[in-house]
């Protein structure tokens, strides 16, 4: 485990069973909404498989790997990432509890870019082929794919604008809050569990720039920043200066 | 503020060795389990923070220091440690000495100096610290000014004692005429602040005797004053054998000498700050504590303390992140990793959050004199009482002698508790209730 995350605990889903979700589950809304009774709700959950943990820096799939499964996170954090065509690495997104990596696999049949666990990460995979037959029988499952997929084209274009350093931080902080909220965690006070090169590196902005962005929303009194703990104070403000950025 | 009221029989009843809490957990509990590759992991971690911490660096001088070739080694480890640590994170604070009072020469300073300036970037904040250890014994005409252009702030100088009587005992020679040239010197060279250690407790050292020492101190008005309790482990400290321990005051006297330094510093207007530390109103320290702001490291009481410290040159003590360590205290194997251009840490402990919680509950009292309970509820989301029941039980005693007020709200030390924050401290210290190494453990006597 990293250096100064070695403590204090990080957020996990609870552990599911047949009929109930993991709280965190990416799919667990759409499910109930719908309505499933039981033995459809068994169908999905025999899909899924628990992984053993990957420890801090591991891989989980790398870049032209064979596509066979997405994966909901049920703790850690994820970071994909592709190397550009001079091994410069660019980092694409951060994935916390919840949230489900290798849609982008879909397409190609083969994972465009490398996921790499930022902590010790546990997550729920899903044979895909299984689940894309299901989901021909679940329209509230296919609705839901679909949803999770046009997210990921979202997420991806919301830094590409021309941005100021403080409204791609306070974007930044903005939409960990909503995320974590969104599972049921504190949206007030998270823990950045990725490292200040990778957020400078996700944001397209130099490490210092990062550093210097946090401070200055310090020093105005929008957040107080304790090692790598962040507590969001002054979230409306927060909210406006990202709004150019996350519109809703 | 609690100020402190003196009860000479309470400081007798708690006169017991004990750790004086510049880490924790403290020193004898570091292991060799933590090296080299532990020392670059933590750095690393502390450059990802998302606003890495400002830096603090100690280059240790040690006692009998002679030749340029320490300095030429200390030159390579710096080399080696600065590219561990990101370029943007400004050096706040910077001490340059040894456990005792030294002065390498102007030139070697100078050295020293312009290498750290090409390794890290020196903060230009008006509060950075720079300070440097003087010896009045060796400083020549034109030291002072030299340090003072090389970017120093603040000098430390050690009084043992201007009674000749003394003196001679253990083998100082230190006149009255030496220590105020220095103290004008350095005053006339800009500095911000000039700190006196005051060591009672000396072998033939009387209660008349540091009379005299202390008027003459006080007539200089230094911004600082600290009182070290001379430790005498010739075992340890090899300086100290030619001095003999039969000569060495009484528990008594030791109490005596203590509380005349306390009543005189009072009356001249100095405030205690914590542990052996006095400042005058203007000072830095005071104005700290008074804004809760106070804090200590392996240098003191500080500013600066939410740095990370990274301790150059023999035996020198770093924190990085949750992680403290040391260099060797053996020159010959500090001088060999280093020309191997390895780090030369020698041990050294990663805190778990148990330490994390302690050692802050620590700090909180070696700097404020009390825990804000709800306060620290809310830094480490537990439940106070519960955490720690068991401290709050050893605590009772205390309690009874009057050293602490416990209510739902705070634990603060008393007037009387204040001057024994180290026996307050070793309520919360999980290392001496459940140690097997307490007996081998060498700690110096809390009075």
């Amino acid at each position: 485990m990293d250096a100064g995350t070695s403590h204090r605990p990080q957020p996990i889903a609870d552990d599911g069973d047949d009929f109930n979700f993991c709280s965190t589950c990416a799919f667990s809304a759409a499910c109930l909404k719908h309505g499933y009774d039981k033995g459809q709700l068994r169908e999905l959950h025999v899909l899924v498989e628990h992984t053993e943990p990957y420890h801090e820096g591991e891989y989980i799939f790398r870049e032209g790997d064979r596509f066979e499964a997405i994966a909901a996170v049920r703790s850690g954090t994820v970071k994909t990432f592709v190397n550009d065509i001079e091994g410069r690495e660019q980092v694409q997104g951060f994935f916390l509890p919840g949230e489900v990596i290798g849609l982008s696999g879909i397409s190609e049949a083969r994972y465009p870019s490398n996921a790499i666990a930022l902590e010790s990460v546990v997550l729920c995979r899903f044979s895909f082929s299984s689940m894309a037959m299901l989901a021909t029988r679940m329209p509230g499952l296919q609705q839901q794919l679909f949803r999770l997929l046009s997210q990921d084209i979202n997420k991806a274009a919301l830094l590409a604008g021309n941005y100021s350093a403080d409204e791609r931080m306070a974007a930044f902080l903005v939409s960990l809050s909503r995320r974590y909220a969104a599972r049921g965690f504190s949206p007030n006070r998270f823990r950045l569990t990725m490292t200040r090169t990778d957020i400078a590196n996700y944001l397209r902005l130099a490490a210092e720039s990062v550093s210097r962005g946090l401070r200055r929303l310090q020093d105005d009194g929008l957040i107080r920043v304790d090692r790598r703990d962040i507590e969001l104070v002054d979230r409306p403000a927060l909210e406006s200066l990202a709004r150019t950025i996350l519109r809703d | 503020m609690d100020e402190i009221s003196l009860d000479p029989e309470l400081l007798r009843r708690y006169d017991r060795p004990g750790p004086c809490y510049a880490s924790y957990p403290t020193t004898p509990h570091f292991t060799d389990s933590f090296g080299e590759a532990e020392f670059r992991r933590y750095a690393l971690g502390s450059n990802a923070e998302p606003i890495p911490r400002q830096l603090s660096l100690y280059l240790h001088v040690p006692d009998c220091f002679s030749s340029g070739a320490y300095v030429e080694r200390l030159v390579r480890e710096i080399e080696t440690v600065a590219k561990l640590f990101d370029r943007d994170r400004d050096v706040i604070q910077l001490h340059l000495g040894g456990g005792a009072p030294n002065f390498p020469g102007a030139a070697e300073v100078n050295e020293l100096i312009s290498s750290l300036g090409r390794q890290f970037h020196f903060s230009t904040s008006s509060t950075r610290d720079f300070s440097i250890d003087l010896d009045p014994r060796v400083i020549r005409p034109g030291d002072v000014a030299a340090c003072a252009a090389l970017g120093f702030n603040r000098a430390s100088l050690a009084i043992r004692n201007f009674d000749p009587e003394v003196r001679c005992a253990v083998n100082d020679e230190q006149s009255v005429d030496q220590t105020m040239q220095v103290i004008a010197d350095c005053r006339d060279s800009g500095f911000r602040s000039v700190n006196v250690d005051l060591v009672y407790g000396l072998p033939r050292q009387t209660l008349a005797g540091f009379g005299h020492t202390l008027e003459a101190i006080l007539e200089a008005r230094p911004d600082r004053v600290a009182t070290y309790g001379y430790a005498h482990l010739p075992e340890v400290l090899e300086a100290q054998r030619r001095s003999r321990a039969i000569e060495l005051p009484d528990a008594e006297t030791r109490i005596g000498l203590l509380c005349l330094a306390i009543e005189r510093l009072s009356a001249a207007g100095y405030r205690y700050i914590g542990m052996d530390q006095f400042a005058l109103p203007g000072d830095d320290l005071v104005r700290a504590r008074e804004a809760g702001r106070l804090q200590r490291n392996f240098m003191g009481y500080t500013t600066h303390a939410d740095s990370d410290l990274i301790g150059l040159g023999v035996s020198a003590m770093s924190h990085v992140g949750d992680s403290y360590s040391q260099n060797p205290p053996d020159l010959a194997a500090w001088e060999a990793a280093v020309d191997q251009g390895r780090l030369p840490v020698w041990r050294g402990i990663e805190l778990d959050g148990d330490d994390v919680l302690r050692a802050d509950a620590i700090q909180e009292l070696m700097c404020r004199g009390e825990v804000d309970i709800a306060g620290f509820e809310y830094r480490h989301r537990v439940d106070f009482p519960a955490y720690f029941a068991d401290t709050l039980e050893g605590l009772q005693p205390l309690v009874a002698n009057g050293l602490v007020r416990i209510d739902r709200d705070v634990i603060a030390a008393t007037s009387h508790g204040r001057l024994l924050l180290r026996i307050i401290a070793m309520c919360f210290d999980r290392y001496l209730t459940s140690s097997q190494t307490g007996a081998r453990t060498r700690y110096s006597r809390v009075i």
